[in-house]
């Protein structure tokens, strides 16, 4: 019982550490690839720590809302975190809190308030990018659903520990036209909800064009940093569940012995790395979407879903 | 073979349909001419690769052979065929409008794709027949194929889109067939591999024609000949 | 052995085009390698008019009664439209190169064309109507015209998605084959194992290919295209199109009709199929503007009539649409010589643009004249004869309502083409009408060709009987 509790705080642990650390690996690796040095890999912390450090500026005009907002992005992720394997193969102890959707619509909160405090400053770039994140995520709503419909399907539930079990056992499984095409359709729902190439541009300056990015200008200081902070760890946790849940389960603690838990944490890592690796050259070698393009996007993402549920319905 | 490697070969062959579909699906929706004919060509080789994978299961020289001709014909020689023919300003050119917006488009492809499992339901074969298992994703899939190509050459304006959803309406008949007619003679399935070339030069030496003639490849625009309307 | 000298004769004579150096030898090899062909097919009907299957690779390669009379029919036009080209290509272009492309594609042509009959595997049939488009393609483009280059497009992407639909069905058909039994693969062996075939395969497969195949023959709804395609091409090679490459087609649909049980819809569908073109085809006749592309929808509208005669499904019904299918490929090359003649001498295939040509020449108006009643089907010539043999047929076996739409289509149609053909032929000459003389052969192929359409009005040989009899029950249904 305490074991349980205590590996569900480390995977919190796992995650707050190590998200400004993908980001920074990320960032590193796309200038590499661009034959550019870049920063160290360990600037996101520095970010971070010049942050907490700062003075915080707060718009006159506006209300709760704005205050509220950087605990509300920075609690989300770590609450999804206790529902979701990290590192181990079996429920911890708060996994019996919600499911698959369970995780969607708490994520989902995170970006409502977002956009709600991103039009209640009077910044006017803050309401163009809360409608943009709108309608990303309003086109990526059913692509999630149909997903996880197909999912359900599968696995007969909605629990991502049984889910992450079925498409391996046995392996032929692994290779089901369902499950390849489910992956395809959520890693582009990833890149669409996390704002990456080439739907977003997050390294972008230029507050026309941004989608994501321009919710959080108006901040500074420590709502800065929660922000920040908050953003990479729903994006860590969406790879975390990209590749625990629908990848492989493979890599994770199966047991309860303490070693075997910590063991999984460089392998989960290594994993990481390596879906890491895959974004940048896809990063590297596409362009950014026009805005209107990302409709037929997220289309492509609906299609490649709805024939994965197909494939499922059909095949058996 | 044994029995072990079965359900393997059935995912595996399952995987080439479902990716069969999504090049379909990349075929109607991509603008650029030059990314139409890279989905095709990864649609003849998935096509193959289903062949090899049906050739496996029972071992069969004569599906084995109808992959590498397939390979041959459809993702060598006939891409390099069109680009010979067709000058290379082609390729690059995009099409900014289709006869269907491009997310609407999908939907209805979508919609085509469920039209041919509903149609295909009664004709699969019942039980666990020889090769049954291989007929029931091939047959839908391949009907599918065969409805989306079509459906390409209904909303794409340019010459070559609609050459490309020409062959790949036949991809997918040939799809259904190395499941459903496996004893295909082997003169007919030369017979197919030559006609496919025939096909693509007469086509080829046609757009080229009307490129001169025109100054453009938009097939769709041509619109001349009709009746007198009602007065 | 005769068989296969009949489908490398036209091959040799495109070689012989395509390879010598003169431009001057190429319609002589061509006439004179389609006159041959022309006696060989003759000899081969006379044989199989006696109830002889001829051989020459046995299931590969075989002429029963029907494929004798799709051959021999495919010859004659052949024959015809070697003979026109002599004269009428030599106008149409001053390109030698182009001219010599043309008479070895135009003999490409007709060796689909024939492969489509003779050949017995069904699947290698369905190669040889594939191939009857692409040899033909660039015959439509000859023009290298706006309007040519639109046709051959239309004709080229239509037709050959409707074969890749057709393919689909060939596939479940040689599936449901297989599943009865499997063996050597022809028509025959087919036929003889139609029974114990799964019936719902068998429906699927049927309706396939008569939508597939239907858009070659021109059915609606996918004819749009042959309007445009029949009247841009080259006039002889209008007359092959109409005359018989849609027939040729049609004569694949024919075949699977007998294996379709009495339980199945498919001579409903047929039926069904042959009464729309027939009614929506005459309809559209109306308001032509072209009388090339009048004939065009002549034929639109004749391959309906036919393929309602063989859904009818009796004996007398199957006689009469085949009859109608001979008198029809002999009528409309010879429409289409007429039109080809006309435009000649008046440089235009606007209707509007000719007028009184009866006077300006008589042979091009009384050609007209003919060919307009022919087709229309007046008395005493030869599509009279079968139309009313259909209508009987229909009546005797108590299909009333399909008699009563087909009498109106026909008749709306004589009407809509004498309405346009008419004043071409009478009225007064305009006065900027060109007066050219007709080359000889030209002048020629139209007393030749006009010579059957009497005759067979009026009185059919013993030996042609005789052929329509055993390639009528080639259509019927096996009762095992």
């Amino acid at each position: 019982m305490t074991t349980r509790i205590l590996y569900n705080l480390l995977q919190v642990a796992v995650v707050m550490t190590f998200a400004p650390l993908m980001a920074g690996v990320l960032a590193k690796l796309k200038e590499m690839v661009q034959s550019r040095r870049g920063p160290s890999v360990f600037q996101p912390y520095r970010d971070l720590w010049k942050l907490f450090h700062k003075d915080e500026v707060i718009p006159e005009e506006s209300s709760w809302i704005f205050r509220v907002t950087p605990y509300i992005v920075f609690v989300t992720p770590i609450f999804v975190t206790l529902l979701i394997p990290v590192l181990t193969s079996y429920p911890l102890f708060f996994a019996f809190m919600g499911d698959m959707l369970g995780v969607g619509f708490v994520l989902a909160l995170g970006g409502f308030f977002a956009a709600l405090a991103a039009v209640d400053t009077a910044n006017p770039y803050g309401p163009m990018g809360a409608s943009r994140t709108r309608m990303v995520s309003f086109l990526a709503e059913p692509v999630f659903m149909i997903v996880f419909f197909t999912v359900s399907f599968v696995a007969g539930s909605t629990i991502p520990y049984i889910v992450q079990q079925s498409w391996v056992t046995p392996l032929a499984n692994f290779f089901e036209p369902a499950h390849v095409l489910l992956l395809l359709a959520f890693f582009m729902l990833i890149t669409a909800e996390t704002g990456r190439i080439p739907v977003d541009n997050p390294s972008g300056h230029f507050e026309l064009a941004m989608i994501d990015e321009s919710k959080g200008l108006e901040y500074s200081g420590q709502g800065a940093a929660l922000m920040k902070w908050g953003g990479w760890m729903k994006f860590f946790v969406l790879v975390c569940i990209y590749l625990n849940v629908l990848v492989t389960p493979w890599g994770l603690a199966g047991g309860q012995a303490a070693g075997e838990v910590f063991l999984a944490i460089p392998l989960v890592l290594l994993k990481i790395l390596a879906f890491v690796l895959v974004l940048v050259v896809i990063e590297s070698s596409l362009a950014k979407l026009r805005l209107f393009r990302i409709s037929e996007f997220l289309g492509a993402a609906f299609v490649t879903a709805v024939a994965a549920m197909i494939a499922q319905l059909f095949a058996l | 073979m044994s029995q072990g490697f079965e359900p393997l070969l059935s995912a595996l062959n399952a995987l080439a349909g479902g990716l069969f579909l999504l090049s379909a699906f990349g075929m109607v929706a991509t603008r650029q001419v030059l990314g139409c004919l890279r989905f095709f060509i990864a649609q003849s080789l998935l096509l193959a690769a289903s062949a090899f994978l049906l050739g496996a299961a029972p071992l069969s020289a004569h599906l084995i052979a109808v992959g590498l001709l397939t390979i041959i014909t459809k993702s060598w020689l006939l891409p390099w065929l069109l680009r010979r023919m067709v000058r290379q300003e082609v390729y690059t050119r995009r099409e900014i409008t289709q006869a269907v917006n491009i997310p609407s488009s999908l939907l209805i492809a979508l919609g085509l794709v469920l039209g041919a499992y509903f149609l295909s339901a009664p004709w699969l074969p019942a039980g666990a027949a020889a090769g049954a298992g291989f007929v029931r994703i091939n047959l839908p899939i391949g009907l599918a194929g065969l409805l989306l190509g079509a459906y390409t050459l209904a909303v794409r304006r340019e010459a070559l889109p609609q050459l490309l959803g020409l062959l790949a309406m036949e991809n997918g008949a040939f799809f259904a067939g190395i499941a459903v007619a496996p004893g295909l003679s082997l003169i007919a399935e030369l017979a197919v591999a030559f006609d496919v070339l025939v096909l693509a030069f007469v086509l080829g030496v046609l757009t080229r024609m009307i490129h001169e003639r025109t100054g453009s490849t938009e097939v769709g625009r041509l619109a001349a000949l009709k009746e007198e309307p009602f007065r | 052995m005769i068989l296969i000298a009949i489908l490398a004769l036209p091959l040799l004579a495109a070689a012989v085009c395509g390879l010598s150096g003169s431009e001057r030898w190429s319609p002589r090899v061509t006439l004179l390698a389609a006159l041959a062909n022309l006696l060989l097919a003759g000899e081969v009907a006379l044989r199989a008019a006696g109830g002889e299957t001829i051989v020459a690779l046995p299931h590969w390669i075989a002429a029963d009664g029907l494929s004798a009379l799709i051959a021999l029919l495919i010859t004659a036009v052949g024959t015809s439209a070697a003979l026109f080209s002599w004269g009428y290509m030599a106008h149409s272009t001053q390109k030698p190169r182009a001219l010599r492309l043309y008479y070895v594609n135009f003999n490409l042509f007709l060796f689909a064309m024939l492969a489509v009959p003779l050949l017995a595997e069904p699947n290698l049939v369905w190669i040889a109507v594939e191939l009857t488009t692409l040899f033909s393609v660039l015959l439509v483009s000859f023009a290298d015209t706006h309007d040519a280059l639109e046709a051959a497009w239309k004709y080229a992407v239509l037709t050959l998605s409707g074969a890749a639909i057709a393919l689909f069905g060939f596939l479940l058909l040689f599936w449901a084959w297989q599943t009865a039994g499997g063996g050597p693969y022809s028509w025959a062996t087919l036929r003889a194992a139609a029974g114990a075939m799964p019936p719902r395969l068998l429906q699927a497969a049927f309706l396939l290919i008569l939508v597939g195949f239907g858009a070659k023959v021109g059915l609606v709804p996918l004819h749009t295209w042959l309007p445009d395609a029949h009247s841009q091409a080259p006039t002889p090679v209008c007359a092959l199109l109409s005359g018989v490459e849609t027939s040729a087609v049609l004569y694949v649909i024919l075949r699977l009709l007998p294996l379709l049980g009495p339980a199945s819809q498919g001579r409903a569908w047929a039926l069904a199929f042959g009464l729309l073109s027939a009614g929506v085809a005459s309809f559209l006749l109306l308001r032509v503007r072209d009388y090339k592309r009048l004939f065009a929808f002549s034929t639109v509208e004749q391959m309906g009539i036919v393929l309602a005669a063989a859904g009818l499904g009796s004996g007398a019904a199957s006689y009469a649409a085949l009859l109608q299918i001979v008198a029809h490929a002999l009528g409309k090359s010879f429409c289409f010589y007429a039109a080809g003649s006309a435009a000649l001498l008046s440089g235009t295939t606007e209707i509007a643009g000719v007028r009184g040509l009866l006077r300006s020449s008589p042979l091009g108006g009384i050609a007209l004249l003919l060919g307009g009643l022919t087709i229309a089907g007046a008395p005493p010539l030869a599509l009279f004869l079968s139309e009313f043999s259909i209508l009987k047929a229909g009546l005797s076996g108590g299909q009333y309502l399909a008699v009563a739409l087909l009498t109106l289509f026909i008749a709306v149609a004589f009407f809509g083409i004498l309405r346009h053909i008419l004043p071409m032929v009478f009225g007064k000459p305009l006065p900027q009408s060109v007066n050219r003389k007709l080359p000889r052969s030209v002048v020629l192929t139209l007393l030749l060709a006009a010579l059957p359409l009497f005759v067979l009005g009026v009185y059919l040989p013993e030996q042609l009987s005789a052929l329509l009899r055993v390639a009528a029950a080639a259509l019927t249904h096996l009762a095992r």
